[in-house]
């Protein structure tokens, strides 16, 4: 049978957010996926660098809407080290909770998801009815259910009251039994399981090999987890296991899910009860003095990873942003290939993307064949001052003034 | 891992007779907690216009001109459109004169709508003269 190829996106009723696959099918299997980003691409790096640190503190936490809080710890927690100041325990613990509690919702949605994405709506609207306990516990600590805005440089913004603390592990139990219930029917509920066992299966190797990152590729058996790997706030003081599936398929990453949801649970009551008394924040400079920096941060999609650069301004020279979604395509690509067409929007569920989030590079696309390719920035300066020499200007940047009087000398 | 049929079919009756999870919004209104960040407004009678709050804004939706250099009038413009509610503007505010309130109902048919305007006299954190001419005066 003859091979054909479908262009699935950028705007499909299939997926929630844009990103354009090209798919090679034979009959039903998917034979190639070839993944291109660039569509949603915001220019958010550009903007930080035009932003004073604190500004770019509210910009990174807008890259994602549902791990808004990774992104400003990843970002908060660099801009610490570059400032060379240290946050306070309490506001270290504040900051984690809150942090933990993100990934509570998170895992609640992705849950929610998974079940709607299997057919299972019933189970999508109960996990995010229950969602709404975290997302009103988020709210009372932090003013706001989305964009929480609780870091900021030495600590954060706001402190938890003890009547706070009583109404959030009261919750908890809440939580707790609800997730009980989850974990049971996700796992045996027979039309679920026979749904998205085996698919989108991951090889242990593969994973390794194409460096999947968070619950995906916890769920091929491998023990990765920044939180453990390389612990910053106060992972090393709290009581958690790095949880895992041996499947490598959606039931895996289901499992390894719903496991986490319980080591969460676990750390914010740990939390809560420890929380150490003190100031929530230090004072932190508005200048940063030249250096650079890579923070690292594990997002409940993975690991998030932030480069900034100083340049002694108040304004970061450079800020690099991946996203956990972009280190999970290749793995997704591999799992993609032989699979069925309707297994196409359970499979990329599964790795939990956040298309915008990961959307930031230069790809050049040819406007007479389509082509397109990835550019250096070397490549695209090149490049630049070619166009430039072929309009007749020259490469150098000229002055205004000297531009001025060129006009006037042709007028 | 044991596999269990009808697994779903008892909490499915007991959802029967439960009461609806949503809200019968906008006939019924949640209520905003303490401490919701809702819409930035100016408390004028302490405002010094150092303009820590224009610059640390991330959204740049302060605005301050001035209106009479003579007479120390200021006008700050909130640009609730472009407003992300961070309440960077208060933590940066060194004399408590921006606040948030509950207001969360921001939907308008123009965003020029959003905009909120206050005219009033610069207050000094210190007054030199004894003559009181800087009373606060507010016009929305
Ligand atoms: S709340 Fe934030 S975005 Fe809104 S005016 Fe204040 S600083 Fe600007
Ligand atoms: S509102 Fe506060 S921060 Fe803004 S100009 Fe007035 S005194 Fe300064």
């Amino acid at each position: 049978m003859e091979e054909f190829t479908v262009p699935i996106g950028p705007q499909h009723p299939a997926l929630k957010e844009p990103i354009s696959l090209r798919m090679t099918f034979d009959g039903e299997v998917v034979k190639h996926v070839d993944v291109r980003l660039g569509y949603n691409h915001r220019g958010m790096e550009k903007m930080a660098e035009e932003r004073s640190y604190i500004q770019n503190l509210y910009l990174t936490e807008r890259i994602c809407g549902i791990c808004s809080h990774s992104h400003t710890t990843c970002f908060a927690q660099g801009v610490e080290k570059l400032m060379e100041i240290e946050p306070p325990k309490r506001g270290l613990y504040i900051r984690t909770l809150v942090a933990e509690i993100e990934r509570v919702h998170s895992h609640l949605l992705w849950l929610g998801v998974a079940g709607h994405e299997a057919g299972f709506d019933t189970f999508f609207m109960y996990t995010w009815r229950d969602r709404e306990i975290v997302m009103d516990i988020l709210e009372s600590i932090s003013g706001n259910r989305v964009h929480y805005a609780i870091n900021t440089f030495g600590g954060v913004r706001r402190d938890i009251s003890e009547t706070q603390k009583q109404t959030i592990l009261d919750s908890l139990s809440l939580l707790k039994q609800r997730t009980d219930y989850y974990a049971n029917i996700g796992t045996t509920e027979p039309t679920f399981v026979a749904r998205i066992k085996g698919v989108g299966k991951l090889s242990k190797e593969l994973a390794l090999s194409l460096c999947a990152v968070g619950p995906t590729v916890r769920a091929s058996g491998i023990k990765s987890d920044v939180r453990k790997d390389d612990p910053y706030a106060v992972y090393n003081e709290l009581p958690f296991e790095v949880c895992t599936a041996d499947t490598g398929d959606v039931l895996g990453r289901v499992v390894v899910r719903v496991n986490e949801l319980f080591e969460c649970y676990k750390m914010i009551e740990f939390m809560l009860k420890n929380l150490p008394a003190g100031d929530i924040a230090v004072k932190a400079p508005r200048r940063v003095k030249e250096n650079e920096v890579v923070s690292r941060y594990e997002a409940p999609r993975g690991e998030n990873l932030h480069y900034i650069k100083s340049n002694g301004t108040d304004k970061p020279e450079r800020l690099k942003v991946r996203a956990p979604t972009l280190a999970n395509y290749p793995a997704t690509v591999e799992m993609l290939k032989g699979c069925f067409i309707a297994d196409i929007p359970l499979i990329f569920a599964a790795i939990d993307p956040c298309i915008c989030c990961a959307e930031r590079m230069v790809e050049l696309v040819n406007d007479k064949n389509g082509e397109a390719n990835i550019v250096s920035f070397s490549d695209l300066k090149k490049l630049a001052s070619e166009q430039y020499k072929k309009c007749g200007n020259k490469p150098e940047p000229v002055s205004i003034a000297k531009q001025l009087e060129k006009i006037r000398r042709k007028s | 891992m044991k596999i269990q049929i009808l697994a779903f079919l008892p909490e499915l009756l007991k959802h029967l007779f439960r009461k609806t999870a949503t809200v019968d919004y906008p006939f019924q209104k949640l209520v905003a907690p303490e401490g919701f960040r809702g819409t930035p407004v100016l408390y004028p009678e302490k405002c010094i216009v150092c303009k820590a709050c224009v610059r640390d804004c991330p959204a740049e939706a302060i605005e301050i001109v001035p209106v009479s250099e003579t007479e120390k009038k200021f006008k700050m413009t909130i640009h609730n459109d472009r407003c992300v509610h961070c309440a960077q503007c208060v933590d940066s505010c060194p004399t408590d004169a921006m606040g948030m309130n509950k207001e969360f109902e921001l939907a308008a048919f123009d965003r020029h709508n959003l905009k909120i305007d206050y005219v009033y006299v610069k207050s000094t954190p210190v007054p030199r003269t004894p003559i009181a001419t800087n009373t606060p005066k507010t016009e929305n």
